[in-house]
């Protein structure tokens, strides 16, 4: 066998073992696709009979009116946060071993971005006059207020949302045409519809390789910005625990946080069930791992100002709340501080440990489930107890919320699954590209590895 | 007239290339099909100059004047006269100027990209899936008038 034959066959591997997942749907694959439809459907019910009965029937409730629902459009937000930013960053600094991260990372925040814009249409309430929000000539003789931090919100995910879509298909594009030129029928016609007619031409691959380094450029922005205002929504209120100058950057540190989590847990259960092992190795774990770490200890440093600034200054109002949260709601504080801090900061400064998917898939689930309480304990009780004694309250959310809020994590793992049968989940052209441009070069007495670069 | 060749391997399309040049083709007439991006040169040349990136600054540009032209019109027309404060406030209209101007500018680097690519690509063109496989396909453009470009060349050096 010629060395030719060995280049072309081992393409042709490569884009078998990377387009595994698009093959026909096993028995397990469509049950787990049921059980999430079933969830999704219960979520649904439990938003229609709200929207029928009205809000009474969700835990919100004087001071407290904001809730799980809020809770989870922050938590939502915040995972979508990374994804597109983890793989901007990485692609911007040409580091590698991105390359079978990036696909996930990216359709991980558009799905979440999409599950996070509709948290607050179901806060809303009166659901049906969600329009009211879109500016756009009308006879109500009322346009929104712009003033608002709603306004602020909708501009931004919609922004974003169609930003990262954009982006995850500019990804996509030249893998659409692998996945064209190997698929027939009406599977061929809408990956070919898809494509646009890539070819890979050099003129081609010179233009996207711009587009691609300019959309990178161009998103990271929208994505801090997206996570600022959600802060801001917060943090321009005149409510004690949330009036404060270090809320964007900590929400933003909290963002890439779970995003971060969130990639390692997704790269994990990819590898497992598409048998992706020769291209998500342990040298990924061990770099995501120590991207983690970093994040985690921002946002021990986030939080340890914040808190120390309120003992230190010891304003009344400011530390009652803090002293509320921390007495009420301890287990939840012990668990968000381990899970936030302890854990990754202990566990992930060990390579052995980063290197270990059992440990990585404990610490990346731990930080999200920490993730999603910190976005209640920053809600919730601030709200229990504001300036006015009297109008201290507490809160607990109702069974609708919670099936609303099991039903969107459904809804995202189905949209993620749905994808993962229909497009590739691992950036094929990326990976053949590391290929290609890699050798083992002679350096002294032994021979190093070596990727060829041109600028 | 297009014409297509199918390699195996880079080396053997590099030397195809160097061969087509040799005879007296122009880099204009000879592109490369590849699955996976090789270096500038490597084997065609591109020209490097690009100008989608100023349909993503028009973009922009308009998308800031389109935002701002939201916020202060809406304001301007339903005014809300809060204490002294300004009617059109700084604070709100920066903020949708800047997501409006961000969400025009990538849909402008979107829009300039498939542009100058040429794509969605309308008429036929030369192409073997074998590319997808790892092959490279070397393609040639022939000028009508029954003469190739390369005579031409070849002749007038």
């Amino acid at each position: 066998m010629s060395d030719a034959e060995v280049t072309v066959k081992s393409a042709t591997r490569v884009n078998d073992e990377l387009l595994s997942s698009l093959r026909p749907p096993t028995l397990a694959w469509y049950l787990l696709a049921f059980f999430l439809g079933v969830v999704v459907a219960c979520g649904l019910a439990a938003f229609t009979w709200q929207m029928m009965n009205g809000m009474y029937v969700t835990g919100k409730n004087r001071p407290v009116m904001w809730g799980f629902y809020i809770t989870g459009f922050v938590f939502w937000v915040g995972l979508s946060h990374s994804g597109t930013m983890v793989s901007s960053i990485l692609r911007l600094s040409r580091a590698n071993w991105r390359r079978p991260i990036l696909r996930a990372a990216e359709a991980m925040t558009v799905f979440s971005i999409t599950v996070a814009g509709l948290f607050p249409l179901i806060h809303l309430g009166r659901n049906w006059t969600f329009f009211y929000m879109i500016p756009y000539p009308n006879q109500r003789g009322l346009w929104p207020n712009f003033r608002s931090p709603l306004l602020w919100d909708m501009t931004a995910i919609t922004a974003y949302i169609i930003g990262s879509s954009l982006f995850l298909y500019l990804g996509l594009l030249p893998d659409l045409a692998v996945v064209r030129d190997r698929t027939t029928g009406w599977r061929h016609k809408m990956y070919a519809v898809l494509a646009m007619g890539w070819r890979g031409s050099a003129h081609e691959w010179s233009v996207y390789h711009k587009a691609s380094t300019l959309m990178a450029a161009l998103i990271i922005p929208v994505a801090v910005s997206v996570h600022s205002i959600v802060a801001w929504d917060f943090a321009v209120t005149v409510v004690p625990g949330w009036h404060s100058t270090i809320f964007p950057p900590y929400f933003v540190i909290g963002a890439i946080l779970s995003g971060v989590a969130a990639v390692i847990t997704l790269m994990i259960t990819i590898r497992k069930v598409f048998h992706l092992e020769d291209y998500l190795t342990p040298l990924h774990f061990d770099n995501m791992g120590k991207l983690l770490l970093v994040i985690s200890l921002l946002w021990t440093y986030a939080y340890f100002v914040e808190v120390q600034i309120t003992w230190y200054a010891h304003e009344p109002i400011e530390w009652e709340v803090f002293s509320f949260l921390s007495s009420r709601y301890t287990p939840q504080l012990l668990i968000m501080l381990v899970g936030n801090s302890l854990l990754p900061i202990i566990f992930l400064c060990f390579k052995k440990l980063r290197r270990s998917i059992g440990v990585m898939l404990v610490v990346s689930l731990w930080v999200n489930v920490a993730m999603f309480i910190e976005r209640f304990l920053i809600i919730v009780p601030t709200l229990s107890h504001k300036n006015m004694p009297f109008a201290w309250g507490s809160y607990s959310p109702s069974l609708v919320e919670t099936l609303v809020n099991l039903g969107a994590l459904a809804g995202f793992v189905l949209l993620f699954i749905l994808f993962a049968k229909f497009f590739p989940i691992v950036a094929i052209s990326d990976v053949r590209e590391l290929d290609v441009r890699k050798a083992e070069v002679p350096m002294g007495r032994t021979r190093v590895p070596s990727i060829a670069e041109k600028e | 007239m297009e014409i297509l060749g199918i390699f195996r391997d880079i080396e053997s399309a590099a030397k195809a290339v160097a061969g087509l040049v040799r005879v007296g083709f122009t880099e204009d007439q000879i592109d490369s099909l590849t699955s996976v991006p090789y270096p500038e040169g490597a084997l065609v040349r591109t020209k490097q100059s690009s100008w989608f990136r100023w349909l993503a600054l028009t973009g922009g540009l308009s998308g800031a004047l389109a935002g701002f032209v939201l916020v202060a019109g809406t304001a301007s027309l339903y005014p809300v006269q809060t204490g002294d404060k300004p009617i059109i406030a700084i604070y709100p209209t920066a903020i949708i100027c800047f997501e409006v101007g961000m969400l025009f500018a990538i849909i402008g680097t979107m829009v300039g990209m498939f542009l100058e690519m040429g794509l969605p690509a309308l008429n036929k063109r030369v192409y073997d899936p074998a590319v997808a496989e790892g092959c490279i396909g070397i393609s040639l453009t022939i000028h009508g008038g029954g003469r190739c470009g390369a005579l031409h060349a070849g002749s007038s050096d």
